[in-house]
Parts: structure tokens; sequence; C-alpha cells
């Protein structure tokens, strides 16, 4: 199957007043014509196939949500090229839109002062649903999402997570083809965290429906996402599979031993102490030049132990370093 | 184009509006009140001889009263949304889904106005019985209705236009307030425009004001002639098309500078 969605060499660049401090400062603003340009992404080339759930990954201010403003058609890019489902967005904004769904986190489109399922209502006649299918989507979603309780309360006054509840359920009842997230579980609690992740999870494999999730919490891609892209200073660093990423930073471990007695200085060959706290000690190492067996072999024929454990890393440790670091073919190991 | 979504909207707007009912009640009662108040001025000034005798009291009663129920109708205001939403940035989200969105700001307009012709009626009771407003012939009435509908939609232009201008310019509530007095007096909904004397009467005719109240008003009370209906209609017609065109393009505007600028 050919990408349903596809960008190449796809590029925004924000044009604004050049500002100068000082009231007078404001004043030559309002007469200059000095503007300050802003690359906020810079030459993206994407490709997804229908049905993939990818995460959009990297720092504030990396151009995220700029890229997927020109997914849905409402920024026109710079330069460069997009198709959306065949479609370029911006040329044919009103045909896209029946195409895809969005979420914000930070934004909500549901109607403020009417009750929650009155938007619904709206968008069944906004998007021309079937009266059959809006009912059939709108039982399950009120279900998985549990939204009975506050389906006849007024927006403005549900919480954060219900108003997300709500709002997942408006991206998705006119069945879209494609779905961006821009943040869609940020102040959310656990349980709702998870509520929302499962709702992926079934739009996505249930109905094929293809996925972007832009998020800050990697705990959502690692719960759901095979592919990442991972973009820095608008630029793609790393398009590619989490299992990929995590075994080419994943060369160091951490293992942890619980001392019977406090040490002052438990030292093992090949490893390096990151902490020793009354007992509590952790040691890094390369699993390539030591086999983590040795290690607690060693470990209990120096030392008296009352509990071992071996920590892989996670995904937030490894982008984490990789937005300190910047990313590395073939990462440098300390 | 499909008309559902923008009757859902308008159905919406109208239920929105409903919701305020303390609101609608004080507002009969205040309508009720300006009827008699405004009567009771328009006696005591033509005692006097102070208001210029163009109209006899009993038209002037009429014209007042009239007008004064015109204006709960187009007092709403649908476009005061764009200003909102531009500056916002939550444009976004209605540009995001498949609909025409200044046909979304008429329709929610329609529907708050929808919800305010409710409440004229009583009001029209009111002024029939206890006012006892004069009451035109068919005809004059069904050109009434239909010189009013044209000042409606002129009157939501006029808005987008004012709307839109407020986006880009630097607004203060002085100066909002100054531009809708002026337009309040010079729309005839005050006092009737042929009691501006000489050129400034005429010019004060010329304007897209009058479009909106006086030319209904003044047909409504038989001063506009049948056979000058045509000329003001006209009139009426070329405003709508001007301020209609502007608005097209103030939206055209409007838009680009959201998906360019991002807000
Ligand atoms: N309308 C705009 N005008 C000017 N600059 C903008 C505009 N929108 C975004 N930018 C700039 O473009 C860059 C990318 O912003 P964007 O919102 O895409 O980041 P992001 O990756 O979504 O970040 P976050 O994780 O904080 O949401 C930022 O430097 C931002 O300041
Ligand atoms: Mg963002």
């Amino acid at each position: 199957m050919p990408p349903i969605i596809r960008t190449h060499d796809l590029r925004k660049t924000f044009r604004s007043p050049k500002r100068r401090p000082g009231v007078s400062g404001a004043l030559r603003t309002l007469f200059s014509r000095a503007y300050e340009e802003k690359v906020a992404v810079r030459d993206v080339t994407m490709e997804l196939e229908p049905g993939e759930l990818v995460g959009y990954i990297g720092p504030n201010g990396a151009g995220k949500s700029t890229t997927i403003k020109m997914l849905t058609g409402i920024l026109v890019p710079t330069s460069g090229t997009i198709e959306v489902a065949g479609l370029v967005p911006h040329e044919r904004r009103n045909d896209n839109a029946r195409n895809i769904g969005v979420v914000f986190g930070q934004r909500s489109q549901l109607y403020w002062d009417l009750p929650l399922v009155e938007s619904f209502e709206l968008l069944r006649a906004i998007y021309s649903i079937p009266k059959d299918r809006y009912r059939e989507n709108l039982q399950r979603f009120i279900e998985m999402l549990e939204m009975e309780p506050f389906l006849r309360t007024p927006v403005r006054q549900l919480s954060l997570g219900q108003r997300m509840r709500g709002d997942f359920a408006a991206a998705m009842l006119h069945n879209p083809r494609i779905v961006y997230l821009d943040e869609p579980t940020i102040g959310l609690d656990v349980v709702a965290k998870e509520a929302i992740r499962e709702f992926v999870r079934h739009i996505n494999q249930d109905r094929g429906t293809t996925i972007i999730l832009t998020t800050h919490d990697l705990a959502d891609v690692e719960r759901l996402c095979r592919r990442i892209i991972l973009i820095d200073k608008g630029t793609i660093i790393y398009d590619g599979t989490v299992d990929h990423i995590k075994e080419q930073y994943g060369t160091h471990r951490t293992l942890v031993l619980t001392l019977t007695e406090p040490h002052p200085n438990p030292v093992l060959e090949e490893t390096e102490i990151e902490s020793n706290d009354r007992g509590l000690v952790r040691y890094r190492f390369d699993r390539r030049r030591v086999r983590p067996d040795q290690l607690i072999r060693e470990a209990t024929e120096r030392y008296e132990l009352r509990d071992v454990s071996i920590e892989e890393p996670d995904l937030e440790s490894i982008i984490r370093r990789i937005y300190v670091e910047g990313y590395e073919q073939e990462p440098v190991n300390s | 184009m499909r008309l559902e979504p923008y009757f859902e909207f308008a159905k919406k707007a109208f239920a929105r509006e409903a919701t305020y009912r303390l609101e609608v009640f004080t507002e009969i009662g205040s309508l009720i009140v300006r009827v008699y108040l405004l009567r009771s001025v328009w006696t005591a000034l033509y005692a006097q001889n102070i208001a210029p005798m163009n109209l006899p009291l009993h038209s002037m009663i009429t014209y007042a009263t009239v007008a004064l129920l015109m204006s709960l109708i187009l007092e709403v205001d649908g476009t005061r949304l764009i200003r909102e939403k531009l500056r916002e940035g939550t444009i976004a989200t209605d540009l995001m889904k498949p609909i025409s969105v200044p046909f979304y700001f008429f329709s929610d307009g329609f529907g708050q106005t929808g919800l305010h012709a409710l409440l004229v009626i009583p009001c029209i009771l009111f002024a029939l019985l206890l006012v006892h407003i004069d009451v035109p012939s068919a005809p004059v009435f069904a050109m009434f209705l239909l010189s009013f509908a044209v000042g409606y939609l002129l009157n939501f232009f006029v808005n987008f236009v004012m709307n839109a201008i407020a986006f880009w310019t630097l607004e203060t509530f002085a100066i909002q307030l100054i531009v809708r007095w002026v337009s309040d007096l010079l729309s005839g909904q005050i006092i009737p425009l042929t009691f501006f004397p000489g050129v400034f009467g005429r010019i004060v005719f010329a304007l897209p004001f009058a479009a909106i109240y006086s030319t209904p008003l003044l047909i409504y009370v038989g001063v506009i002639h049948p056979q000058d209906y045509g000329r003001y209609l006209l009139v009426q017609f070329l405003w709508l098309g001007l301020f209609s065109t502007l608005s097209l393009f103030m939206w055209r505007a409007a838009a680009r500078r959201v998906v360019i600028q991002g807000g």
C-alpha cells in the first residue's frame, strides 16, 4: 500500500516584526520593515503507512505542533510538499478535514456553552455522519471512556480529564482515517491516562486508523508506539523503531545491590558506582564488556547481599540523553 | 452546500441563549418599560412643540416602539465571535472542520436572533394593546418585512467588518462606545432621520446606518411612499452588496494571516 502521509522537505518559516527594547524601540518597530525569521520546521521528510501509530517526539519548541498544523491544513508550508490521503491539506482544507481527527491537549474543540452530548450532535451534523453509525460510535465511546456521568454537563464545567475524554470522542465520531494527537495526555491522572491509551490503541488496532502522537510522556510512547520520529530544532534526528534506539543506546545497564551492612566503597570490577546510599548501591556497567551473572557472582563472593536487581534503561533516560548530548549513530560510551 | 450543519449551529445557539432564562425575562420587562417611557417622552416633547412636526405624534410613538422591537433583534451580534476567535487563536479549531466559518458565524447569530424574536412577541402584544401603535396595511407591512430582512443582513455584514477591523487595529472601549453611539444616532433608531435638516439630513440618509433602521421604519409609518420603495430598497441592496463583499475580503485576509503566520 502507498503511504497515507507523505511529506518531502517540509519547511515552515515564521516571520515576525523585529522588536526592539524600550519606547523608542517600539516606535521604530512601528515604522521599520525589519523582520525576524524563525525556522520552526526544517526540511522534514517522512512517510507513514496506513494503520501506523507513530510517536512524534522532541523537546519544547522542536516544531512538532507546527508540523501537525501543516498536516491538518491550517498552516501553509513555506516550502516542500505534503500529501495526506492523496490530498494537499492546505489546498483542500475541507476535504482533508473529513479524513482527519485532531486532539490538541492544550485546546478543546468542544463547544464551551453546550452540554457535552450536544457538541457530539453538532459534529454529527458537521460531518454528516449517518445516524446509525453515529449512535453506534457514540455508544461505544461512552462505554470505553466512561462518559455517561457527565454527558449532559456543559463543557465549561468539566474537569480536564473529563474534557479530554470528550475531545477524544469528538475527534473520532466521523471515523477519520488519520488522527493527530498533540499532547493528548497532558495534565491527566494515571487512571485517565490509562483510559486514553486504551482508547488510542482501540482506534488504531480495531479500526486501522493511522495515528501521529505527540507527547512528552514517554510512557505513552512505550505503551503505544513501535516507531518514533525524533525532531529537534525543526530537524528530524531519528526515524525508526523504539527497540532500535533502545538497542543502540541501551549498552549500559544498572546493577542494584542492597547490602546487609553499609560499605564505604563496595567496588566491583568493570563497573562504575553511580550511588551508594546506606547499603543501596547502584552500579553502571557495559553489557558488552561484562556479563551480569559474572557481576552477581563476584558481588556474592565479596559482600553479603539482601537483594539484587538489574535495571534496563528506559526510553525516558535515553531520550533525555539525546536531548542533552544530541543523537549520534554510534553513541560513544563513557 | 449542505445546510444541515448551519441549521444545527442555529439551533444550538438558540438553545444556548435560552439557558440564560433570567436575562430573558429581565429583557422583556425592561423593554416594556422602555416602550412606555418612550411614549411619555415623545408625548411630552410634542406637547411642548419641541419636536419638529413632520411626523404626527401617533406615528412618532409607533416609530419609536417598532424601532425598539427591531433593536431587540438587531442588537444580536453573531460576528463578535470572529474577533475573539482570531485574537485567541481558537479560529484554528473551526478551520479544521469541513465548514464555511463565516456562514457558521451567521448561523450562530441567526439562532440567537430566533430566541430574541420570540421575546418580541409579548412586547408586540403589549405595544398593540396598551400603546395602540399603528398597524399598516398588508402590502406596506410586507414591504416593511422585506426591507427589515435586508437591513438585518446588512447589519450582520457591518458588524462583521467592524469586528474584523477591531482585530487588526488597536481598539479601546471608548472608541467602540463612540462608534456605537454615532451609529445608533445616525441609523434612525432613536430619532427619525427626517428630523435632521438640510444637507446633513441628506448625507445621513445616504449612509449605511440608515439602510438598517430608518428605511424599514419609515416604510412602516408611511413616510416613504410606495412610489419610492424601489429607490430606497435599491440603496439598501447597494450597501448590502458593498458590505458583504468587504466582509468577504476581510475574512480572506484574516484567514490568510492565520494560515501563513499561524494566528
Ligand atoms: N505563530 C508563530 N509565530 C512565530 N513563531 C512560532 C509560531 N508558532 C510556533 N513558533 C515557533 O516555532 C517553533 C516551534 O514551535 P512548535 O509549537 O511547533 O513546537 P513544539 O515542538 O510543538 O513544542 P512544545 O513541545 O513546546 O509544544 C518555536 O520556536 C516557536 O516559538
Ligand atoms: Mg506543541
